[in-house]
């Protein structure tokens, strides 16, 4: 009874992840119960041993959306995903994995507009020099084409700078996921 | 003993207790939680990581009393990653051997 509560209760929460892994994961935990109980133990104290079954599948999440966002080359939903998974492990990790995560964010969203700044203040440029009176041609599309490869240069930058914080943070994840300390504690 | 220092060392057990032999869960589950009191459902979620991270590869052997196991094997990736780890952990642990020598036994 416990046994398939137990079970029950985790592959539920296993549900994000796709059924061949899920049931390959699922395959320890019925055996521990079977090896337990074929050595005298009781469904109950295997359980007990085995820990919360909420805790484990958080764990278990976690590692998932971790390999995940590193297969996708490090797509800002996967990492995202990750994090969220992480912070899920426990409030601590809202401190020193969300918080810095989002700032990095807010940064790399920051350089974006910029590069879009830009690129959209040398149309303004182009604009100034055929229908205003500042600007000839000459000087309006010299302006527009440096304008326009600040923007650019930025924009691509900004990308690898992405990139980067894409590894960087599923790097830290997996450190991370090493050193959580986990509910049950014996 | 503190259980975030126990977390950091039990993927080198795990990995070590495998570099000879492929073993099932169960018995790498017990046998560590026998050696140093490490929650035994702490050891299943790990093997799970480590194999979606590539160093282990797993499959079904029969077993004499039922049904079949799931036995842990490391792979080449695997066994690399063993070898960096105990590196790691033999310098770490001279040098708080060392540490310890100067501060306590002077």
């Amino acid at each position: 009874m416990i046994r398939q509560q137990f079970l029950q209760e985790l592959w539920e929460l296993l549900a994000p992840v796709p059924e061949p892994i899920r049931r390959d994961w699922m395959y320890d935990y019925e055996e521990h119960f079977r090896i337990a109980v074929e050595n005298g133990q009781s469904e109950e104290a295997a359980a007990v041993e085995l820990g919360d079954p909420r805790q484990i599948a958080k764990e278990l999440l976690l590692g998932y959306r971790v390999e995940q966002a590193a297969d996708k080359n490090g797509s800002i939903t996967h990492v995202s995903r990750a994090v969220l998974a992480a912070v899920s492990l426990g409030f601590f990790n809202l401190i020193f994995v969300l918080g810095p995560y989002i700032a990095l964010l807010a940064v790399l969203i920051s350089f974006y507009a910029v590069a879009g700044a830009l690129c959209l203040s040398s149309l303004a440029a182009i604009y100034e020099s055929v229908w205003g009176t500042e600007l000839t041609y000459l000087q309006g599309s010299s302006l527009a084409a440096v304008l326009m490869g600040l923007g650019i240069l930025t924009g691509v930058g900004t990308h690898r700078l992405a990139r980067a914080v894409a590894r960087m943070t599923l790097n830290y994840l997996r450190f991370n996921s090493r050193m959580i300390t986990r509910g049950n504690k014996k | 003993m503190n259980v975030q220092f126990k977390k950091g060392v039990l993927e080198l057990c795990v990995l070590a207790l495998t570099a000879w032999e492929d073993r099932y869960g169960y018995e790498l589950a017990v046998s560590i939680s026998h050696k140093f009191e490490v929650a035994v459902g702490s050891v299943y979620p790990l093997l799970n990581r480590l194999t979606l991270e590539g160093y282990f590869s797993t499959y079904l052997r029969e077993s004499p009393e039922g049904p079949p196991r799931k036995y842990y094997k490391l792979t080449p990736l695997g066994h690399t990653h063993l070898m960096e780890l105990t590196v790691e952990w033999r310098s770490f642990s001279q040098a708080v051997d060392q540490i310890i020598k100067e501060g306590v036994e002077r």
